[in-house]
């Protein structure tokens, strides 16, 4: 079972290559297009910590642990999740997701594969060159511990991130436009720049246990530095579980109210 | 094969009246009316069958056939395709289907045909041989050699539809419905695929199931039709038996060496068409001799051909009696 799923994924890796090398000129565009977003999505640090020492706790450097794994994050999501699950979104609209209930195979495995943007993988450099660069002014590394605590929470990031688009995917089932639904996601991840802590009250709440975004940005900035307790570690591997669970179960749900498009 | 009892495919569907201020409202308010898109139909067909699925637009059919194919789950009935409940949607089952409709397309756009046939071969876990054999005799009985390698957005309509059909045989399905396979391929490619069809039906004895506008497709491959009309089953039998009971009279088309005066052909039988040196009259099957005899005494007769009105016509006829009969049963309700 497992070894046909791992097949089936190298196949379909191999014709999102193949599109990749097609369209060269388009990837490329979009390889520098994401360089100077990163570069736009530094800027609000500077302007913050002008003249201020520590926000919430986090110095410049430190929040700029957390501005580097939202862009690995963002390249993660971009590069892989978004374009797959967008395409749902267009199966759904034209009925075309037929053909995708017809095959023997999973059909969220299915749909989470078919499209990646390798060209998007410029957006990880870029968060690693950030990390370096803030160790670097920190006159520091980065424990061997607190590092393999950081790999861990980059898989439950990535769990957290997919099982979240699934869900909002779920909802084109529904309500079958969903592209102001996929902005809204988008804006609200954007919050994850910024260290959890600077949000207060309902918000903290909110960014917290309704959409983790703290789980995914400031974990494994805070793991990187050694600050993250083992307890919140466990929380964070067990909430990713519990989540991806939970979008399963909402995906299978959805997919047995599909009513397809008429021909 | 399939079998399909008391089968009900009834949806809620938001109605709103056209107009800016019932958009306005339907944002607050909706109103949801149930439309019965299949309602009660029974049928058994056998293996390796060809069935041709007839009825107009939104009669039922294609929702009919997403049913057998697990797509769609039934309100009411029992449906079974060679043992399994297709909505279950077991991997065994959905080896042995396929579903091709002619107004969707499952080829990869940007990528040349051969792209999809790999990733189908993936998913259905064809052996490498049979895979071989199996795109080898598609590749030759479609004449795909020069299309497959090309991207799918640069082929025509034609030739994607052929390459559409390989994609979805290469797991040779042993069941396969066909939405409109046909559906804007000119005269040629609608008979490439008319002879197409019939022989993996022949060679594979699949069963198979067609609805299509194009009466020609259904004339040329099913020798049984079921004809479904707002969701019932109107008729269910041999295609030539359905004329017989719709439209018994046959039609005479002279051929003449003269022009005749309208007059003297109007005693023979109705004139459907007259032109200067070619009339068609219709007449009832048993006076059909006699008519020609009459005819042959009485007009310049050169050539002459016995033949069925058009399926077209035969099946607007069925659907406008179905809609009368429909129309006297609520009369007679209220």
């Amino acid at each position: 079972m497992l070894r046909r799923y791992l097949r089936l994924f190298g196949v379909q890796l191999r014709s999102s290559s193949l599109l990749a090398m097609q369209y060269r000129g388009d990837f490329l565009l979009e390889g520098l297009i994401s360089i100077f977003w990163t570069f736009t999505a530094l800027a609000p640090l500077f302007v913050v910590y002008q003249g201020r020492k520590a926000i919430a706790g986090w110095s410049f450097e430190e929040a700029l642990l957390v501005v580097g794994w939202f862009t690995l994050l963002q390249g993660v999501l971009e590069g892989a999740i978004t374009p797959s699950l967008n395409g749902v979104v267009d199966h759904i609209r034209k009925g075309t997701l037929d053909f995708v209930l017809l095959k023997p195979a999973d059909a969220q495995f299915l749909v989470s594969t078919t499209r990646f943007l390798p060209w998007r993988a410029t957006n990880i450099l870029t968060g690693m060159v950030i990390f370096i660069y803030a160790f670097h002014q920190m006159g520091r590394g980065p424990s061997l511990p607190g590092l393999l605590a950081a790999l861990v929470l980059l898989g439950t990031s990535t769990l957290l991130l997919y099982s979240m688009w699934i869900l909002t995917v779920s909802a084109a089932f529904f309500v079958v436009r969903v592209d102001n639904l996929t902005y809204f996601f988008q804006s609200i991840f954007d919050a994850a720049r910024w260290p959890s802590s600077v949000f207060k009250g309902a918000l903290s709440v909110v960014f917290t246990f309704i959409i983790p975004l703290a789980l995914m940005t400031t974990f494994p900035a805070q793991a990187m530095l050694g600050r993250l307790p083992l307890q919140a570690l466990v929380a964070a591997v067990a909430g990713a579980i519990a989540f991806a669970f939970l979008s399963r179960k909402v995906w299978l749900r959805s997919i047995g109210h599909y009513t397809s498009a008429s021909s | 094969m399939i079998s399909v009892r008391g089968l009900r495919k009834h949806y809620k569907v938001h109605k709103r009246p056209p107009g800016l201020k019932a958009a306005f409202r339907s944002l607050f308010h909706r109103d949801y009316t149930t439309v019965k898109a299949v309602d009660g139909i029974s049928f058994e067909i056998h293996p390796g069958e060809r069935v041709g699925f007839l009825g107009p637009n939104g009669a039922g059919k294609t929702t009919t056939l997403k049913v057998l194919s697990g797509l769609l789950h039934p309100s009411e009935g029992e449906v079974t395709v060679d043992g399994h409940v297709p909505r279950h949607r077991e991997a065994a089952f959905l080896k042995k289907i396929m579903l091709v409709m002619g107004q969707k397309q499952q080829l990869l756009w940007d990528l040349p045909p051969a792209e999809t046939f790999e990733l189908n071969r993936a998913i259905y876990d064809v052996p490498p041989e049979q895979y071989k054999q199996t795109l080898d005799e598609l590749v030759t009985l479609l004449e795909l050699e020069e299309l497959i390698q090309k991207p799918t957005r640069q082929l025509s309509l034609g030739e994607r539809m052929k390459c559409e059909l390989a994609a979805a045989l290469i797991h040779r399905p042993k069941v396969l419905f066909l939405d409109e396979p046909t559906i804007g391929l000119d005269v040629s490619m609608q008979a490439t695929m008319r002879t197409f069809i019939k022989s993996y039906n022949e060679r594979h004895g699949a069963t198979l199931i067609l609805t299509s506008h194009y009466m020609d497709d259904v004339a040329a491959l099913c020798p049984r039709v079921i004809v479904i009309d707002k969701g019932l089953l109107s008729y269910d039998g041999g295609l030539e038996a359905l004329v017989q009971r719709v439209r018994p009279e046959k039609r005479v088309v002279f051929r003449l060496d003269q022009p005749v005066e309208a007059e003297r052909l109007t005693p023979l039988g109705r004139v459907v068409s007259h032109e200067p040196t070619t009339a068609v009259l219709q007449v009832p099957p048993e006076a059909v001799s006699a008519t020609i005899s009459r005819a042959l005494a009485n007009l310049p007769v050169t050539d002459l051909t016995v033949e069925n009105a058009p399926l077209e016509e035969v099946m607007s006829e069925l659907f406008s009696e179905n809609k009368a009969r429909r129309a006297a049963a609520a009369e007679v309700g209220a």
